[in-house]
Formats: structure tokens, sequence, C-alpha cells
């Protein structure tokens, strides 16, 4: 496929944007408004992250968001009138930089994870 | 251009009754290739009902003959005189200079943004010609031809018979005056981007046609990086047209259309 | 300062700072812009924070005791509002890009902005009352 024809960047930022909206609710409201204080210590992290659904939803929040933020960084970037050689140098790199923050964000939950159950075993 | 038309019948009548004139200064952006840009200060005297282009027109008479500025009808059908009054597209031509004198009783006069500059008000709005040719979106079409292509007998147009039966002839709504392209947020970072008036003539000339090879031509042309989804949506154009074309809204239409025709959707 | 000079091509997106020409939609496409540089900026200096979590207990409580300083709580609310403006306006470019409330879209803005500010006040109001 001719890769200036599938422009379907538009509707992919559409579609993440929705549910970030719907997963941006569930995050900040969870994070922020339920744990007393306004942001959870370690331990209520650890409870938080001990629900299977959560982790499923900020697993869904982690892809989201950098699809819908690396599409717009390419939009804004297109915006300024690149030329063919440069606009396709920019999607690649964008893509590389989506793949390595997906790849750290499902390290760094891995990590937590570990950590966690190490402390808890250590507590117990 | 109806509108237009009658406002300006209505001016002129109000001339005719007060007659009264009034003293204004024009700030005049002023550029020649190779010169520093600068803006002029005119002091003219206008009729009351006077519109912008004959304020400029007055600077000219009065001032500088070298000024560089277009017009031609001087009733909203040509598209050649728009200018940036006070940092907002309009035409000229129909522009009340009486709307914008709060007190100041001084105007800015700027060229369009986003074209090459040629000499002071003039800019080169090739860009925009090219785009609309792309298109196929034709203004002036032949006279002696109806939309059907069948040649309008000589006597045929006074028959009023034949009236009833032929196919009106439709004229575009786009004056191709390049506004919209002056007010487009999108346009004033990227000169690749087809702009408003070129998208909306994609999305007339797709209404007119069954035939999939040039419809295909059409969405393909829409279907771009630099197409329809480089917009978005500051609604600019469809905000400052005069010709009430809403390229913003032929914009949305092609995106239904292009995803219809991807996910084989509104068939 | 002339910003419409043929010599500035370089730099054309300045333009967009002509205050004079800035109406309803113009605002609403900088304010997205803004919010979005500022978001994007936002979400990797929250996962750069995040790897704190990785150190346990140690490392992670005492940022929260600093995160629960007026000062943070404030760029807190700064935060909100980016994500309010910018959620709430993908809303109304989402649903006229699908051709929803298309000769809408105006009064559509506003009221998501109201929606918006008073959402924003509610949450500002949360924020520092715990
Ligand atoms: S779409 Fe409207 S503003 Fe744009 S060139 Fe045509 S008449 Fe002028
Ligand atoms: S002079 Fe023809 S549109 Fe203004």
């Amino acid at each position: 496929m001719n890769p200036k024809r599938s422009t379907l960047g538009w509707f992919w930022q559409s579609v993440t944007g929705l549910a970030l909206l719907l997963l941006l609710g569930v995050h900040f409201v969870a994070h922020h408004f339920i744990a007393a204080g306004g942001l959870r210590d370690f331990n209520q992290v650890m409870a938080y992250l001990s629900n299977p659904i959560i982790i499923a939803l900020e697993l869904g929040f982690l892809v989201s968001v950098t699809i819908h933020a690396l599409l717009g960084v390419r939009s804004i970037l297109f915006d300024l009138g690149l030329d063919a050689r440069w606009e396709k140098n920019v999607t690649w790199a964008l893509t590389a930089l989506g793949a390595l923050t997906l790849a750290y964000g499902v390290w760094l939950l891995y990590t937590i994870l570990q950590t966690g159950s190490a402390l808890a075993m250590w507590t117990r | 251009m109806q509108g237009g038309t009658r406002k300006k019948f209505v001016q002129l009548a109000r001339c005719a009754n007060t007659l009264m004139a009034f003293d204004i200064t024009l700030r005049m952006f002023r550029y020649r290739p190779g010169q520093a840009a600068h803006f002029e200060t005119y002091a003219v005297t206008v009729p009351d009902a006077a519109n912008v282009l004959d304020a400029i027109e007055q600077v000219w008479d009065k001032h500088d003959r070298d000024l560089m500025f277009r017009h031609a009808c001087h009733h909203a059908s040509c598209g050649t005189c728009a200018v940036r009054v006070n940092g907002r597209e309009v035409l000229p031509c129909i522009a009340p200079v009486k709307n914008y004198l709060d007190g100041a009783k001084a105007l800015t006069i700027e060229p369009l943004r986003n074209f090459s500059m040629v000499g002071d008000l003039l800019v080169d709005v090739a860009p925009l010609l090219q785009r609309q040719e792309t298109a196929g979106l034709v203004i002036t079409r032949p006279v002696e031809n109806h939309l059907d292509g069948k040649p309008i007998a000589s006597a045929q147009g006074l028959d009023p018979e034949s009236v009833e039966t032929v196919p009106f002839n439709r004229f575009e709504d786009c004056i191709e005056c390049g506004i919209c392209l002056s007010a487009c947020p999108t346009m004033a970072a990227s000169t690749k981007f087809f702009g408003p008036a070129g998208l909306a003539a994609l999305k007339s000339q797709l209404d007119k046609t069954t035939d999939p090879t040039e419809r295909a031509r059409l969405l393909d042309l829409a279907d771009d990086e630099q197409g329809v989804w480089r917009c978005h949506s500051a609604w600019e154009c469809t905000e400052t047209c005069p010709q009430n074309v809403r390229p913003a809204e032929a914009i949305m239409a092609l995106r239904q259309a292009i995803l219809a025709r991807k996910f084989g959707f509104g068939k | 300062m002339n910003l419409s000079l043929p010599e500035n091509k370089k730099i054309r997106f300045l333009r967009w700072f002509d205050f004079r020409s800035w109406r309803l939609g113009m605002l609403a496409y900088i304010l997205n812009r803004v919010t979005a540089i500022g978001l994007v900026l936002y979400l990797y200096i929250h996962l750069a924070v995040l790897s704190m979590l990785t150190g346990g207990p140690a490392q992670w409580d005492p940022f929260v005791a600093l995160a629960r300083s007026p000062m943070f709580l404030a760029l807190d609310v700064l935060l909100l509002a980016g994500m309010l403006i910018h959620g709430l306006n993908g809303v109304r470019v989402a649903l006229t890009g699908f051709g929803i409330g298309v000769r809408a879209q105006k009064p559509m803005f506003v009221a998501l902005m109201l929606v918006g500010a008073v959402l924003l006040l509610a949450g500002a109001l949360k924020i520092f009352m715990e």
C-alpha cells in the first residue's frame, strides 16, 4: 500500500483519544482522588496493582497514550511542511520511540510488581 | 454574491441621501522586492458610505500611483481584491469603512498571508489557482455549453419552453479570493497543505461526478498527509469565507467519504 | 516587526501569534497545540518519575511526601487544566471529524470549555481540600 495513502493517523488519533478519555478517568480518579492525600504511598500502590483488571487498564492506558502522544508529535512536525524524506525519517524515529516507550512501560510495571512482591515477602 | 450586490445598492442610495464625507488615516503595507517592507500612513477623505476599497483607491488616486493592489468587479464576485484590514481577511470592496472606525479613524491594510508577496497589497495567488485546477474546478464555464455538455442553440436560450427543460448552469460559490488560505493556521505553517479552498473544490467536484476513476482521483488527492488529515479544526476558513463555501464542512465530509471507501461502508 | 515578510518563510508558524487574528477557532487550535506539547512532556516526566517505584518504599514514599506539598499541588491543577482543555477540545475535533455536530462546532466548543471550567474548579477544590 502506498504509505501516503494510508493516512489513518487521524482515525487512530480519535480512537486512542476516546480510549484515553475513559482510561484517564479511571487512572486519574483512582490515583489521585480516591487515595488519601492525593497520591498513594508505596504499599497503597502495590495494593492497587494487586488487581489484574487494574493492570490490564494501566497497560491499555500505556498503549493508548503512547500512540496518541506520538501521532500528535508526528502531526505537529508534519505541520511544518517537511519534505518527503524527512516525513519518512520522522515517522521511523517516532515509531522507534514508541516501541521504546512501550518496552520501558512494560519493564517498569513488571519490575515494580517484582519489587512489591519481594518486599511483601520480606515483611510477611 | 447577491447579498453583496444588494448591499452595494443600499449603500449607493444612502450615499446619495447623505453625501457626507469624512477623513480617515490608512496605514498601508508597502513592499517592493529587494526593499524593506514597511508601513506608510496616508490621509484620505472618503464618502460616508465608502468601502475600504474606495479608500485604497483614494490613496492610489491622491497619493501614490505606484501603489500595487488588485480589484475588478467592486461587488464581491471576482475575488481579486482580498486583503487584511486590521489583521482580518476581508473583501475590501464590500467592507464599509464605517465598520472599522471606532474613534481611531485609522485602518491598517495588509496583503493576505501565506502567499508569496509580489508588491504592496499584491500576492501571488498561483498556488491557490493551481490547487483549484488540480481539483478540476472550473469557475468560468463556456457559456455555449450546458452542464451535461450539450451545446445551447443560439435561439434556445430565449425560448421559455426550453428554459423549463434545459438543466440549469450551476456556478461555483468559491470566487478564489484566497481569504481562507490566509486565515488558515495550518496553511501558515505548511506550504504543502492542499488548503481549505482546494479541499472544498475537491468536495464540490466529487458531488458532481459518478465516474469511479474520477472519484478515486479526487479522493486520493484528499486522502493525503497534506490533504484533509492536515486540518486541525480551527474552522477559520468557514468563519472568514465571504461566499459561504464552508470549506471546513467540506473537509469533514471528505473524511467521511474517505473512511467509507477505506472501510467499505456507506456505499 | 512584521510577520508576513516573505523572508520569514522558515518560521512561518510565528503567524499563529498575530493576536489580531485570534478568533475562537484559532484559540482552540493554539490551546490544543500548547496543551499537546505540555502533555507529551508530562508523559515522559511521569514515566521517569515512576521508575522510583522500583526502589521500593524507601525511594517512593519521600517523593510522595514532596508531591503533596502545595507547589506540586498547584502543578497538579495546571496538569488537570491541560488535560481538560485538550481532552474536551478533542471531543469536538473527533465528533466533527466523524460528521457529528459539524454545524454546531462553535457552541460545542464553548459548552465543552464551560464543562471543563466546572470540572477544573471541582478538581482544584478536591486537590487542595485533601
Ligand atoms: S473558499 Fe471562500 S474564502 Fe476560500 S477562496 Fe473560495 S471564496 Fe475565498
Ligand atoms: S473587487 Fe471583485 S471581489 Fe472585490
